[in-house]
């Protein structure tokens, strides 16, 4: 077995109460990692098209990788896949806390969950006896993700879902600790499976391929990562929240349901504002990080919670134009305890209250006015009255009262919190992103909105490039399986200090924007390890990676990820933006909104597929994408 | 014409106000309010702004003509500075 490989899979049958466990296909290790890559191989090669995604075809797919278990920094976390409920294609989400590191403790690559149980269940798996107990979950149906795991005790490792979860709430996730895995409606899928609640325990050990060198490399990279601007800094002081400072200032934060890109009461709702208003306790992170981007508030009646993340405090704070940092911060736990995701509930409640404000719908839901959301995360967690229509998510909320133009998803995902009219590059990510319009599969936004380099956001150049070059990396690092912050480190301190008013800086940033192929040829060599994550997988698992190999292996997945889309009846029309992002204008300069029409063909080009975005048979057989 | 300025956090602090509002003449640039910027917070000020880029309604100075960039009324000016996260 490879290395960094626990070398079992685990298959849970839920409807017969039977498991397997069965070897590792070193093969699919070699070419698509593990995580997502591995996860998204497994889906294609399982099921047959077509299948309801709330139905017992629908395999539930929790997988790690070879980094998971190995304490290195950001390295614990695991990533679900299936067909989304949501979407309707590839559904995926990662998730922090603690559940890979004790997946691989027991022993276990990959868990797959087949088939439904008839009557609530949790799943006891204990790696060292090689067992798996069905425990009846009757007396946790109902809680919240809070509570249930309260009552499941901190000595093993949880992964749980919340009443939206049992509600099959289409955008319900999954969550370990205080992380959730929330994208693509994974956690609906775990709750039509009457799975309430997995626990693993075990003391297994991770073989490496050269530890001592692993262990010396990482005491080099401890120093680093303390004094990287990012990684022990920023991160540190604000967590997450840092960033709606700049996204504002950018003009690119969602307000009015992504109308406007600049909320002017946004000052209260930034990480500094928390920081010195909000905050107590300690601040958190996943097992074995040493990137605290978690923090802590105080909410009344209730005691020391989750603080919120930048994407609950754009598109549940500017979003819906609440400048009140509490009101936020209540509804980010309400939200966590219900296990849904922030993202497309704050999307789909901004919508509510657009088709309110146009009277296409009486939902008492205003801009500005907080009253009546608290009552309606419950709600639609219970799919309760007109919660039960939000539950659906935006695209079927607007197929079913009107507002196309207005309704901010890609393929079925509500966007995250950055308008591409102000992140070219980040546009074309959320109109190709196979999950959908989410930002984490790529952060093109960091190179040109966000990060201390940024290139020109609004002209063309380099933003069909980026969005594949980015998506190809966040590929691998999402099977791997790492955290995307890690990434965030990959511009080296003395770029962070370099003043951006300075020629200096807008020499280097032109250098970069009119570097033409540059970019492209350089990731593609296959070298040295050179990033962390690179010299991580090579020491761990013996193979040598760098960034050429990580980018035909990111890119391989993206393939597979593009055919089961393809497979399930998507099309190049579905590579696009919501009306809004593409016809109405953001800045003062625009006539129109953002030019998709003119970056996706080269995006196809580069990608290697045809100009109706199919992947060409030499893109595939280059890639070895077997379909 | 009128302009809003939206600096720092920790400008903000110094100056105990989110933002502020200018009157100032037809061909007033960046320049000029910057410098009116600074003479408001204080000696800080340069400490405070240096790894800030400025943006006017959102899109960078540097993708403009820099500091010599004209200002329209009702436009706003930020001090940006870089983060991440996600």
């Amino acid at each position: 077995m490879i290395k960094g490989y626990a070398g079992r899979i685990l298959e849970v049958d839920l409807k017969n109460r039977t498991f397997a466990f069965k070897p590792l296909d070193e093969n699919i290790a070699r070419l698509y990692i593990g995580g997502k890559g591995y996860g998204t191989r497994l889906l294609y090669d399982m099921t047959k098209p077509g299948i309801d995604a709330l139905g017992p075809e629908n395999p539930l797919i929790f997988a790690t990788g070879p980094l998971n278990g190995s304490v290195a920094p950001q390295s614990n976390r695991f990533v679900v896949v299936c067909k989304s409920p949501l979407t309707g294609g590839i559904g995926n989400a990662a998730c922090g806390g603690s559940f890979a590191y004790g997946m691989k403790k027991a022993g276990l690559d990959v868990l797959i969950c087949k088939n439904q149980s008839d009557t609530p269940v949790r799943l006891d798996i204990d790696g060292d006896k090689d067992s798996v107990t069905f425990i009846d979950a009757s007396d946790l149906w109902g809680k919240g993700t809070y509570e249930t795991q309260e009552i499941l005790g901190n000595k093993k490792y949880n992964a749980v879902i919340g009443p939206a979860g049992e509600n099959m709430v289409l955008y319900a996730g999954i969550l370990s600790n205080e992380r959730i895995a929330g994208r693509t409606g994974v956690g609906a899928v775990m709750g039509s499976k009457k799975l309430k609640a997995i626990t693993v325990s075990g003391s297994r050990k991770l073989e490496m391929d050269d530890p001592k060198a692993f262990k010396e490399y990482n005491k080099q990279l401890a120093t680093m990562f303390k004094d990287h601007p990012v990684l022990g800094h920023s991160l540190d002081a604000y967590g997450t929240a840092g960033i709606v400072k700049t996204t504002n200032a950018r003009n690119i934060i969602p307000t009015h349901n992504f109308k406007f890109g600049h909320f002017k009461q946004a000052m209260g709702l930034t990480g500094e504002y928390m920081h010195d208003h909000t905050l107590v306790g300690t601040k958190s992170s996943c097992i074995h990080c040493p990137v605290t981007c978690g923090r802590q508030v105080e909410l009344e009646g209730v005691g020391t919670v989750k603080g919120p993340e930048y994407e609950t405090l754009g598109l549940m704070g500017t979003n819906l134009e609440i400048p009140d940092i509490r009101k936020v911060q209540e509804w980010n736990y309400v939200t966590d305890d219900m296990g849904m995701d922030s993202i497309s509930l704050g999307a789909v409640l901004s919508f509510t209250m657009e088709l309110q404000e146009r009277g296409m719908l009486q939902s008492g839901l205003n801009f500005g006015d907080p009253s009546g959301v608290t009552e309606m995360i419950r709600d639609i967690a219970h799919r309760h009255g007109l919660g039960n229509d939000l539950a659906d998510g935006t695209k079927r909320m607007s197929e079913k009262y009107g507002g196309r133009e207005f309704a901010m998803h890609v393929k079925g995902l509500e966007l995250s919190a950055y308008d591409p009219r102000g992140s070219y590059a980040q546009g074309v990510e959320y109109a190709t992103t196979n999950r959908g319009g989410c930002h984490v599969q790529g952060a093109s936004m960091y190179l040109e909105s966000v990060g201390p380099f940024t290139i020109n956001p609004m002209n063309l150049k380099l933003k069909a490039d980026i969005p594949m070059l980015q998506q190809n990396l966040a590929c691998t690092i999402n099977s791997m399986v790492l955290c995307i912050f890690t990434t965030y480190g990959m511009i080296p301190k003395f770029i962070h200090e370099m003043d951006p008013k300075s020629w200096q800086y807008r020499l280097a940033v032109a250098a970069v924007e009119n570097s033409g192929p540059m970019l492209r040829i350089v990731q593609s060599i296959k070298g040295k390890p050179m990033m962390w994550w690179e010299k991580w997988l090579t020491l761990i698992t013996g193979a040598p990676m760098s960034s050429g190999h990580l980018q035909e292996i990111g890119a391989r997945i993206f393939n597979l990820e593009r055919m089961y889309n393809l497979r399930e009846g998507m099309t190049a029309k579905d590579d696009t933006l919501p009306p809004r992002m593409l016809y109405e204008p953001l800045f003062k300069h625009m006539k129109s909104g953002h030019p998709l029409d003119q970056l996706l063909p080269r995006y196809y080009y580069l990608r290697g597929w045809d100009p109706t975005g199919v992947p060409t048979r030499q893109t595939l057989e280059k890639l070895q994408v077997a379909v | 014409m009128r302009v809003a300025v939206q600096p720092t956090y920790e400008m903000t602090k110094l100056l105990k106000m989110d933002r502020f509002e200018l009157d100032v003449a037809d061909a007033t640039t960046v320049a000029d309010v910057v410098a009116t910027t600074r003479t408001k917070v204080g000696p800080e000020f340069d400490k405070l702004s240096r790894l800030a880029a400025i943006a006017i309604n959102g899109v960078l100075t540097s993708y403009q003509q820099g500091m010599k960039t004209r200002l329209s009324d009702g436009d706003e000016i930020s001090f940006v500075k870089a983060s991440a996260g996600g």
